[in-house]
């Protein structure tokens, strides 16, 4: 066999099992999840079509699925907006202003991202509950912010600074104000990249766990992967249908994000490690 | 123009630091005084119903003698180098295979950020029910084709319940590396291979004397962010095992939390403290390794 031959059944042999490999589990969820009996792989149980699963999570009051989906995607798009901006904001200043600190804010951000959020979580209990935040939507919107602004800054710098420096000086003759320039002129023009970040900012508010399961209590908060691994059944069986079905609602949103912005994603991911 | 231009230095210096202020404030607050607080609590006898005392170092000296401390410090370092490993190989294998052009790459790579999108408590128990006792697919697969005659307790025993973490967690964070290693590849130039070819080399010859020198620098970076992402592994475990069998995959993170949870912080902050400097020093590490990554920019 030629070596072009070979490279080829290697490629695409390996594609295979990367396929398999990624969407097994996913695909597993789905079925389970449209299933009369989640045991179907039991000898004597037979595969029922049914959507009654969907039906019960997203009508059953005591389930408060939609609640913890409504609370994910605003607690994460509002976070994902405002560490955008903040972080936008900075890298303005960083590539286009003279002042000292230019080096020491980004790496000293850098450095805090890399602090396990176990060693924060205790003492961020104790702040929060001397705000009174707990159970509120601020309890997890400030620290994701914190959790996301590393990255974001680096997205966003990276971005900024092939910009050259001409859009900012024609505008400052003309009389704008630099918060006008970074709003008008370079945000737009820096647009692929605000949104890159935007969307891996979502994507890791709506995956966190840890904040979400110590900082609120009950469904005026809580986020949906709390809720989703706090399920458990009434009578001591753990209701699998109904659990994965509340997964397929819960990972629809992020799905969804991929399928539409991969491109984004993967540029987001690599300028927010590599380039660092 | 020099008192002019002096006039706007100025003028730039207040305004960065306005720029960058809310930044600087919600970093301070949400992080830097929550950190030094754990430092602090972590002197103290701090539980819930109780008057706070000064310890000094009682809660480091307790550490130290804590058998399942150090339990949890064994599983983590086991649970970091085992599904690092597997990470980087399965990482290194995909990136290489994205590398090329083939119809169907296009869903591959779809395919491939579904597991790094959906959130760690979600996939967790997706892999729960498929190491279900009764009717999960790996026993299905097992019986089925003879491996063993009954079930596994796949969660039940402490080195199967490691390997199905690690199962999961590779699963997970496979696509991250890939993604990164194959930034890293697209940026080696194509003529290299091509005239190691006409030299006369072959695949595995190419691979480890153009690839992985030149991919190093990224390797390492890919590295050093998926160690410093294990160690601190917390979601995925307390989903799927909840530390157990017998405490056997606690991680250190999640026996902190244990304390946290039963309102001991003093304990619990010491624990942190030590997940923080391990991750710190991994940090520091990370940052001076990271300069060398401008070359491949």
């Amino acid at each position: 066999m030629s070596e072009k031959k070979l490279k080829k059944l290697l490629i695409y042999s390996g594609a295979f099992f990367m396929f398999f490999f990624c969407i097994t589990p996913f695909v597993w969820m789905i079925i389970v999840s449209l299933s009369e009996h989640p045991d179907f792989l039991s000898s004597n149980v037979k595969f029922i079509f049914t959507l009654n699963n969907f039906v019960q999570v997203l009508t059953s009051r005591s389930v408060h699925l939609l609640a913890y989906l409504k609370n994910s995607i605003v607690i994460s798009s509002v976070t994902a907006i405002i560490t955008t901006f903040l972080a936008g904001l900075s890298a303005y200043a960083i590539t286009r202003l003279k002042f000292p600190g230019k080096i020491i804010i980004p790496m000293a951000l850098l450095g805090f991202s890399m602090f396990p959020q176990i060693s924060i979580v205790g003492y961020l209990f104790k702040l929060l509950t001397m705000f009174g935040w707990i159970n509120t939507y601020p309890a997890l919107i400030f620290p994701y912010i914190t959790l996301g602004l590393p990255l974001a800054l680096w997205i966003m710098l990276s971005h900024f600074s092939q910009i050259s420096t001409d859009f900012d000086n024609a505008a400052l003759v003309d009389g704008a104000t630099r918060f006008q320039i970074l709003l008008k002129v370079i945000f737009p023009i820096a647009l692929p990249g605000a949104f890159s970040t935007f969307i891996l900012v979502f994507i890791y508010s709506f995956n966190e766990f840890l904040f979400a399961l110590m900082f609120t209590i009950d469904y005026h908060a809580r986020t949906i992967p709390v809720g989703i691994a706090l399920f458990e059944g009434l009578h001591g069986q753990i209701p699998w249908g109904y659990i994965m079905a509340a997964a397929v609602v819960a990972t629809l949103p992020v799905i969804i994000l991929i399928a539409l912005f991969q491109r984004f994603i993967i540029k987001g991911i690599t300028e927010g490690s590599i380039k660092g | 123009m020099a008192p002019n231009s002096n006039k706007y230095l100025r003028n730039d210096t207040g305004l960065a630091y306005l720029f960058n202020s809310p930044l600087i404030i919600i970093t301070l607050i949400f992080v830097f005084i929550p950190v030094v607080g754990t430092l602090v609590t972590g002197f103290y006898r701090d539980v819930t119903f109780m008057p706070n005392k000064f310890l000094g170092l009682a809660n480091y000296e307790r550490l130290f003698e804590d058998i399942h401390f150090w339990q949890s410090i064994q599983f983590t370092v086991l649970f970091v180098t085992v599904s690092v490993m597997f990470e980087l190989f399965f990482g290194m294998i995909f990136a290489l295979i994205l590398n090329e052009t083939f119809p169907g790459r296009g869903i591959l790579m779809i395919a491939i950020l579904i597991p790094w999108a959906i959130p760690n408590a979600i996939s967790a128990r997706i892999w729960e029910l498929i190491y279900n006792f009764e009717y999960g697919i790996f026993n299905f697969l097992v019986i089925h084709s003879g491996l063993s005659a009954a079930p596994v307790n796949w969660l039940g025993s402490p080195i199967s319940a490691f390997f199905s973490i690690v199962i999961s967690d590779v699963w997970k964070t496979t696509p991250f590396v890939t993604v990164i290693l194959l930034a890293g590849l697209s940026t080696i130039p194509k003529q290299l291979y091509e005239q190691a070819m006409i030299d006369g080399t072959n695949i595995l010859q190419r691979f480890s004397k153009i690839t992985l020198p030149l991919l190093k620098p990224v390797i390492v970076v890919a590295l050093l962010f998926r160690t410093i992402d294990a160690v601190r592994i917390f979601d995925l475990i307390y989903v799927l095992t909840g530390g157990g069998p017998g405490g056997s995959t606690t991680s250190i993170s999640l026996y902190a939390f244990k304390y946290y949870l039963n309102g001991d912080f003093g304990y619990g902050s010491a624990i942190s403290v030590i997940v923080f400097l391990v991750a710190s020093g991994l940090a520091i590490l990370y940052l001076k390794v990271g300069k060398f990554t401008e070359m491949i920019k």
